[in-house]
């Protein structure tokens, strides 16, 4: 997705995890994936740089989409569909 | 499915690979691998009930020089304790942790009761060659 895609889609949940370092905003992500229900989108705020690559990585194991990342200034905003 | 395997021989008892384990742990808990960690030598002095959330007790692995550098670092990074990914991976995750008889009686702990209450029990040395000829990753840390 584009940028424009992503700001754009409907978001169910947003987990902040700007305070963590690694392998923190993964575990976010995968606790809040338990919350959420199969077809909704699960944002995740990351400061950390390998959660650019690591998220991506474990959804594709996990079977869950990943749909993109929008670079911000200082973190990011990784997106997923369960 | 079955869930895929992570045999972990924790030998160290320096407080970064500590938390270079616990970063490891969560990683496969975030994969949902079952993991078994064997506490061996060094390792089972750090997991002592009265060692364990004791940092003055704990070195580095190597540069040692470095070592209120580290603790800083993590402090600013909000890193976790040590302790505190296994705690969180076992509430996550099935997690073991198994003492090693041999290296907890090294440093006087001879009961299950004598180490952290996560620990999950004290074992023979076959238990860990079990796990890891059925682990998909193996590891020494």
């Amino acid at each position: 997705m584009t940028n424009d895609e992503l700001r754009s889609v409907a978001v169910t949940k947003t987990v902040d995890a700007r305070g963590t370092a690694c392998p923190g905003p993964l575990l976010e992500a995968k606790k809040a994936m338990g919350t959420i229900k199969s077809g909704e989108i699960l944002e995740v705020l990351s400061a950390d740089e390998g959660s650019k690559r690591d998220i991506p990585l474990w959804a594709k194991k996990k079977e869950i989409d990943y749909l993109g990342t929008i670079d911000e200034a200082g973190y990011f905003r990784i997106f997923i569909r369960k | 499915m079955e869930n895929k395997k992570m045999c972990m021989a924790l030998f160290s008892g320096s407080l970064d690979k500590l938390t270079a384990a616990g970063v490891i742990l969560s990683g496969a808990v975030a994969d949902d691998m079952d993991v078994e960690i064997y506490v061996l030598m060094q390792g089972a002095r750090a997991f002592k009930r009265d060692i364990a959330t004791n940092k003055d007790q704990l070195m580095m692995a190597e540069n040692s020089h470095l070592r209120e550098e580290f603790i800083a670092a993590c402090k600013q990074l909000n890193v976790k304790e040590w302790y505190q990914f296994f705690i969180d991976a076992k509430a996550m995750a099935n997690v073991k942790v198994h003492i090693c008889g041999l290296a907890g009686k090294l440093w006087g702990g001879v009961k299950i009761d004598d180490f952290v209450e996560w620990a999950d029990d004290i074992v023979g040395i076959n238990e860990y060659i079990t796990s890891a000829q059925n682990a998909d990753v193996h590891l020494f840390i």
